[in-house]
């Protein structure tokens, strides 16, 4: 691409995505961007496919067996090779790292559920912004928003009156969305002219909030938990006002 | 020159955390559990006897794949697998038209990963590979080019034969969801 008018091919789309252009490249594209809706929505939904693709293909996991055997053999291996240590001390010496593993891929696995986490808020988000995906409720009142939901979600929450929200948040609407593989509700706030998408979602295990990134590429990611009710905010907006935004939502749940 | 026990230190210090990815990749090849852990053991093995050939400047991941990769062409299943052919080898037929789905058809719902994982699974071996290293793995370009043996340029041509085609698959069950 060598004019910002001119609209880049596939190629240079996924380059763009997976992080591959070349620095002036990618100053051609964002520049393009800027201007170009259709070119910013293939970027979006190129985007949300790479995020998609993602979490769909990383779904074999060894088990803490698989693991064992594997570093058993692994450990066995030199042995075989340069006949210098018993088996006894083998043996025990593969039991303790085989233990070790198991702990410390608890904490990758962890981790790399808090990343995919991370990854769908920030999707659920960028979907929002894009046009094309208007929410089921477009509505400011409360007395609306909330009754939707009745029958939808496996649980109840409160919405806080208007004049309880942070100064210039405006509640935009509302839809039913999947989290972490529960049903989930999605609200639409703005804050000055920032969009605030935040989550509501009921699960017993407060691991998943703990180590999900506080940002991600370049948006914010908040939470906090109230009445066993999660509470996910991702925007662009000040964080000390998103942080705002979540008190007095978690506040609303008594 | 360091022990043969250092030696394993060192490589199981590298290769440890890897076993996850390993296996989920091993598994995707090989689809059956036994299989996957047989394909991943042999690999690590040939890795760990090779170890010394590893440049400790380079991309250990990126090495020990092309390792599981090769391990894999040269099993039974992999054999097979292999008679595929690579279309990037008919340049004529390779360029790529965006006749596909419009980017508002596409954008995904993000309940409908059981879509992807059939989508992925319907996919080319050789598309289905690609796209594994580089949106699940979060390998660079390089590194892909340098498991697969083939040019960077080949790597960008097989992204997006292979994103357009997982489009494709995807779009049907989207609409029928609709």
């Amino acid at each position: 691409m060598t004019q910002t008018s001119q609209h880049p091919g596939p190629d240079t789309i996924n380059a763009y995505i997976d992080g591959e252009l070349p620095a002036d490249e990618r100053q051609y594209a964002q520049q393009h961007l800027l201007a170009c809706h259709s070119c910013t929505l293939r970027v979006l939904s190129a985007t949300q496919l790479k995020a998609a693709t993602a979490r769909a293909g990383h779904c074999f996991a060894p088990t803490p067996e698989v693991v064992a055997r594997l570093t058993a053999r692994l450990h066995a291996e030199p042995v075989a090779v340069a006949r210098v240590h018993s088996f006894r001390p083998v043996a025990w010496g593969s039991l303790a790292a085989a233990v070790l593993l198991a702990v410390s891929l608890l904490g990758w696995n962890q981790l790399r559920h808090s990343n995919t986490l991370a990854a769908e808020l920030l999707d659920q988000h960028l979907a929002v912004l894009s046009d094309s995906a208007a929410p089921q409720v477009i509505s400011s009142d409360r007395h609306t928003v909330k009754p939707w939901f009745q029958g939808r979600l496996p649980f109840s929450f409160n919405l806080p009156e208007p004049d309880a929200l942070p100064p210039d948040t405006i509640l935009k609407g509302a839809d039913l969305t999947y989290f972490d593989g529960q049903p989930a509700a999605l609200l639409i706030f703005t804050v000055h002219k920032h969009q605030v998408t935040v989550l509501l979602s009921h699960q017993p295990n407060d691991l998943v909030l703990t180590g999900i990134p506080k940002a991600r590429a370049g948006f914010t990611i908040h939470s906090a938990t109230a009445s066993h009710l999660h509470i996910i905010a991702v925007s662009d907006v000040n964080p000390a006002e998103l942080d705002l935004l979540i008190t007095a939502l978690a506040r609303a749940q008594g | 020159m360091p022990s043969i026990a250092s030696r394993s230190a060192a490589f199981e210090d590298l290769a440890l955390p890897l076993f996850p990815s390993l296996y989920n990749h091993a598994f995707w090849l090989v689809r059956n559990e036994a299989e996957a852990e047989d394909l991943v053991q042999e690999a690590l093995t040939k890795a760990l006897r090779a170890f010394d050939s590893f440049k400790p400047s380079t991309n250990f991941k990126a090495w020990i794949f092309r390792i599981l990769r090769n391990t894999f062409f040269t099993s039974r299943t992999g054999i097979a697998a292999s008679r595929t052919i690579f279309i990037e080898d008919h340049p004529d037929v390779l360029h790529t038209h965006d006749a596909g789905p419009s980017p508002e058809e596409t954008l995904i719902r993000l309940d409908n990963q059981a879509a992807i994982v059939t989508a992925l699974e319907q996919l080319q071996p050789l598309l289905r590979e690609v796209l594994l290293l580089c949106d699940v793995e979060e390998m660079k370009y390089k590194d892909i080019a340098l498991i697969l043996d083939v040019p960077i340029g080949t790597v960008m041509s097989r992204i997006s034969r292979a994103r357009q085609a997982l489009r494709e698959l995807i779009q049907p069950e989207f609409r029928g969801n609709q």
